[in-house]
């Protein structure tokens, strides 16, 4: 057996076996792997930094989230909510999937744990689950009046009595419509809330739709994409170097890499603010490997191919 | 405790999924089904509690707006799907739908479309707009079937096939990076929050 059989012919759980061990590693023993930010992530962060310390701007988060995007979608809450709540910016939350709003909730508990000061209802306010069927005439509504067309928070009380509301009424007061989704992120807020209102809008998303997003962004219909784990990794970087120091945001500052890891040391950062970049140190080994299965893998294919191609000479 | 028990139950499950990485057998497929058991059974009573009591049946029975009933008798007609006989009753709430679909067909059009264009007629002054512009005529051309792929315009369509591979490259390589983010989520659960091998 020739070597061009023997990789047609590998059994694929050996492959699997290897794989395992690419991811297991970088995650027992993390490579600190340098995290380069990108223009999308940069303009998010940038947007909401902009309503730092402001009574009148929050930012409008929507969970459509399920158990299966949690890997990538999870860390990129966490990180967004830690901004805001670093920098004294206003939340606001809903879902309109019944597993988002667990997950929503689940997102605010944790981290608020390191955040005693944070006020429910002052300082952020969660919505609640809203049936799907009512996200067109909620978005709609929001931009004449937030408290009329939400009505309630997650604990039935009507917002019209909450202190954040008292200056949050419609579109004109939201920084940013940021919808973190694992399904058709953001089209809903782009059509409607965009659309008619021009309310800035922004997307978190798994990495397999992150592609199909870009031209809303070349449009400016996005001020901001966070593409899968990669971008959860990006905005927790800009989190730890600028909100958690108290430094504002600066354009040149971000781009010097150098002065960044000078702003903190990885180790004393909590694992669950730093999951997703030791996840790209994971995500990195097992993107070489699978590049080297491919170049493996075509080596074999052309081998054979010139193989066959000598046979039916002779 | 319970934290402790859950994370032992989700350890559980989610080695029997990786399990079907060897083989097919009994613990995937328990793992499988209650995973669909158990999602059904979440959805339904948290619908039943979130939607049906607070937009249904308060506001008819405790807050009395009986024009409500209008929408409902509407809803009902969904359940003649099950009916052989009165089955077409349920293409009344369907068509309901669709006009408020057609609600939305304006804004699409508007986000989806002339926005879209907008940008593509702008002035070519960077390389990124030329590309576009290239990139979008290109396929463009490449799936307009009523002329002959021939010649120069040929090899000008061929550009487009480029364009879109080079575009399902894009997609393919973020697909593999989704798959292994998920890899690593639940990796990153079974070595720290159930072997507290992470810190």
């Amino acid at each position: 057996m020739n070597f061009s059989d023997y990789i047609q012919k590998i059994d694929r759980r050996y492959i699997f076996i290897i794989l395992a061990i690419a991811v297991i590693l970088p995650l027992l023993f993390p490579l600190g792997l340098p995290t380069f930010t990108t223009p999308p992530v940069l303009s998010l962060y940038k947007h909401i930094d902009e309503a730092a310390g402001t009574d009148d701007r929050a930012v409008f988060m929507d969970f459509a989230q399920s158990p299966s995007t949690l890997p990538e979608l999870y860390p990129m809450d966490l990180a967004i909510l830690r901004h805001c709540f670093l920098r004294d910016i206003k939340v606001l939350t809903i879902s309109y999937y019944p597993q988002g709003a667990a997950i929503m909730q689940m997102a605010i508990s944790e981290v608020k744990e390191d955040f005693p000061d944070v006020k429910q209802d002052v300082d952020y306010c969660n919505f609640g689950f809203r049936n799907f069927a009512l996200r067109v005439p909620i978005t709609l509504g929001m931009g004449d009046n937030i408290a009329e067309a939400v009505e309630t928070n997650a604990a039935g009380r009507r917002l019209e009595n909450l202190p954040i509301m008292e200056k949050l009424k419609n579109y004109d007061n939201i920084q940013v419509c940021m919808e973190i989704s694992g399904a058709a992120p953001g089209i809903i807020y782009i059509n409607y809330a965009r659309a008619r209102y021009g309310v800035d809008v922004a997307i978190g998303v798994t990495a397999v739709s992150a592609a199909d997003n870009y031209p809303y962004l070349q449009t400016g219909q996005l001020v901001g994409l966070l593409g899968g784990l990669k971008g959860a990794a990006e905005y927790e970087e800009l989190v730890e170097t600028f909100a958690n120091n108290d430094i504002p945001y600066s354009e040149k500052k971000a781009q010097n890499l150098s002065w960044r890891n000078q702003q903190y040391e990885l180790s004393k950062v909590p694992y669950k603010f730093k999951q997703a970049r030791i996840g790209m140190d994971a995500q990195a080994v097992a993107h070489v490997l699978i590049i080297i299965f491919i170049i493996i893998g075509n080596i074999g294919y052309f081998i054979e191919k010139r193989q066959d191609k000598n046979k039916y000479v002779k | 405790m319970m934290e402790t028990i859950g994370i032992w139950v989700a350890a559980f499950l989610t080695l029997s999924m990786f399990s079907f990485l060897y083989k097919d057998n009994p613990f995937y497929k328990f793992a499988e089904h209650l995973f669909v058991g158990a999602s059904m059974g979440y959805f339904i009573p948290y619908t039943f509690f979130n939607v049906f009591i607070p937009y249904a049946y308060n506001p008819l029975f405790l807050r009395h707006n009986y024009w409500l009933i209008i929408p409902f008798v509407i809803g009902l007609g969904y359940w003649f799907r099950f009916s052989n006989n009165l089955g077409w009753l349920s293409r009344y709430p369907i068509a309901f739908s669709m006009g408020i679909v057609g609600m939305g067909v304006p804004m699409s059009i508007h986000a989806q479309i002339l926005v879209q264009m907008r940008t593509m007629m702008l002035p070519l002054t960077n390389i990124n707009l030329i590309l576009i512009f290239i990139g979008t005529v290109s396929i463009l051309l490449y799936f307009f079937f009523s002329k002959a792929h021939e010649g120069l315009y040929g090899k000008f369509t061929s550009v487009g096939i480029w364009f879109m591979m080079v575009g399902f490259g894009a997609s393919f390589g973020y697909t593999v990076m989704a798959r292994l983010s998920l890899l690593i989520g639940r990796l990153q659960f079974l070595l720290g929050d159930w072997l507290g091998l992470i810190k």
